[in-house]
């Protein structure tokens, strides 16, 4: 490089350019950062090294803060477990159905909010707006006397259904946002071609928004996926999730089984982990859209 | 309100009348259409959502039994049982609320301005920061039990190590709620922590580069440029935030289930424990009833103040 490409003096370079937008840290800046990423992540850490933990080290007085001698006996056992296999399964079957209807129903009432003008569909959007804010234990108790007198009670219908509700107005303003940016001239184009309205729909809007569908899915996916309180009190013993099938399955007598819950913990989260990373550019928007029109 | 969200698809398709076109609009005669795909939605949440809130009311007025069938009408006795429940409740739901709104802001608000600095590797922190909000609250609730456990936990490790006296954290009314907080708070500071950086990152850049030219110091534009910006989406997620964990069960149900006492108990628990521990379905209700009231109070707010906040 020439010799004209010096980098500018340290000083000014904090009130100029790059320097203004995104500073240079401090000593003090710098430990403070620190203090706080060690907060974010040791917790991750000691959830990570317990489940790798022999159970033998984990109870002795010198217990190691790092697992010499890492075993996998801890998810061996998981996976030994036929409760907690099942509830492994409840729990795909239950979050898989949530994203797969949440994604229905949530996409045709975006596309009707974001494109269609019609009597009350302001009102539609305060409900949903204000239905965000209710906490799902104030429904706790009529959704069983509901469920149970439909003889939904302790079925896969009635988790899905609780769910679905639960994701509706997140997924119906993500995807309105979406649709909103569509431009209307496609749409009256294949009007004018004689498309019938379903057509249009699921031949044009359909593919054109398919990134925010598979989002939504996954949004849905991990909420369902997270829940205890429906999932503990309208799914019953047999149809249970592992949220739920772990707040049992290792404590006993008060003495809880750490190594294998954090093993359990870690089966758990992986999930998420895994759809967090696909998702990772669709977060923030995802995120803002849910604060902002929350 | 099944009733107001009803439209009269009816009228606007009369053939008379002018067919008025609007952006956004793909014409009169397909406002039944465009009903019809939100109605899956709205028959949903009337029905899980919006009939549960009212049937409530029904329920409390009556002393009905999870376990008994039949119910037997008592008028508002349900509600003089729990009154007294309920304020003791509200203080304790209040106290965690405001705690796990507040730490999780100023920790989220803290990393995201640090974090906003030129660093090596900051993408990859920021990512890697996001994990203690996508762990499962049941999950982060038992990470941190284990943390805080008074025979084996890591804290209680190091303290022995140290030769300092080991603390029983969950097991002491003073001690449990504080708990709650810093694993509640531990779970919710990346998502401010998101929304804050990305605030900052969208700055205008013009407005800062002007103030550092006119003599401001790094402190007087955080103060003066960067702050106004951050304060509207700040207090819309604390709101938000607050509102959440008004209604939040998970974390407080595994940690403490409300106890030791009823030092954590909040009214989500408390509900969950009517309903299903005492299968006393109408206390439950009356319970949730006067929630419900509280809610709409904090809802009202919310709404008033984002007004406020977008003009």
């Amino acid at each position: 490089m020439s010799a004209l490409s010096f980098p500018p003096p340290r000083r000014r370079s904090r009130d100029v350019g790059e320097g203004i937008t995104s500073p240079t840290l401090g000593v003090g800046g710098r430990i403070g950062l620190t203090v706080l990423a060690l907060f974010g992540l040791l917790p991750v850490y000691w959830l990570v090294a317990t489940a790798f933990m022999r159970r033998e080290d984990v109870f002795s007085v010198d217990r190691p803060y790092f697992p010499m001698d890492p075993t996998l006996a801890n998810f061996r056992e998981f996976f030994d477990n036929s409760t907690l296999l099942k509830d492994l399964g409840n729990s795909l079957v239950v979050s898989a159905g949530t994203a797969v209807v949440s994604v229905l129903v949530s996409g045709l009432t975006a596309y009707s909010l974001s494109k269609f003008r019609y009597r009350g569909r302001n009102m539609i959007m305060v409900m949903f707006l204000v239905g965000q804010l209710v906490p799902g234990a104030l429904l706790l108790v009529t959704l069983y006397l509901m469920f149970n007198s439909a003889g939904l009670l302790y079925t896969y219908t009635a988790v899905i259904l609780a769910f679905t509700t639960f994701t509706l107005p997140l997924s119906v303003f993500l995807l309105k946002g979406i649709i909103d940016a569509l431009p209307d001239e496609i749409l009256e184009a294949a009007k004018v071609d004689g498309l019938s309205n379903l057509a249009i729909l699921f031949r044009i809007v359909c593919p054109l928004i398919v990134p925010g569908l598979i989002t939504t899915a996954m949004f849905a996916f991990m909420r369902a996926w997270s829940d205890l309180l429906f999932a503990l009190t309208l799914a019953g013993p047999d149809k249970q999730t592992l949220t739920v099938g772990m707040t049992t399955a290792f404590i006993h007598d008060g003495a809880a089984d750490w190594p294998g819950l954090m093993a359990a913990s870690v089966i758990t989260s992986l999930p998420l982990a895994v759809i967090f990373v696909v998702l990772q550019r669709y977060f923030v928007s995802g995120l803002a859209a849910g604060a902002v029109k929350g | 309100m099944s009733v107001t969200t009803e439209p009269t698809p009816a009228r606007t398709i009369s053939p008379s009348a002018p067919v008025r076109r609007r952006r956004g609009t793909l014409g009169a005669r397909d406002r039944t259409f465009g009903f019809m795909l939100a109605a899956p939605a709205v028959a949903l949440f009337l029905v899980v959502a919006v009939y549960p809130l009212v049937a409530g009311f029904g329920t409390s007025l009556y002393d009905q039994s999870l376990i008994w069938p039949g119910r037997k009408f008592v008028g508002f006795g349900n509600y003089a049982d729990v009154w007294p429940d309920f304020l003791a409740r509200l203080g304790t739901t209040l106290e965690f609320s405001v705690l796990a709104t507040v730490c999780p802001l100023l920790i989220g608000v803290a990393v995201a301005v640090l974090l906003n600095a030129r660093l090596r590797g900051r993408n990859l922190l920021r990512g890697v920061l996001m994990l203690p909000w996508l762990l499962p609250g049941v999950v982060v609730s038992f990470l941190w039990a284990w943390i805080f456990n008074d025979s084996y936990g890591v804290i209680n490790h190091v303290l022995t190590q140290l030769h300092l006296p080991q603390v029983n954290v969950l097991g002491q009314p003073s001690t449990a709620m504080a708990a709650v907080v810093v694993a509640k708070t531990w779970n919710s500071f990346p998502w401010v922590m998101v929304v804050v950086l990305a605030v900052l990152q969208t700055l205008p850049r013009e407005q800062l580069e002007a103030a550092a030219l006119d003599g401001a110091s790094r402190r007087q534009r955080f103060r003066h440029v960067s702050l106004p910006h951050l304060i509207g989406p700040v207090a819309l997620i604390s709101m938000l935030e607050f509102i959440y964990n008004f209604g939040s069960f998970d974390m407080i149900f595994v940690m403490t289930g409300g106890g030791p006492g009823t030092s954590t108990m909040t009214l989500a628990v408390t509900l969950y424990q009517y309903a299903f521990t005492d299968f006393d379905l109408g206390k439950a209700a009356a319970m949730g009833v006067l929630w419900l009231g509280v809610l709409s109070l904090v809802c009202g707010g919310y709404f008033l103040l984002n007004k406020k906040l977008e003009s």
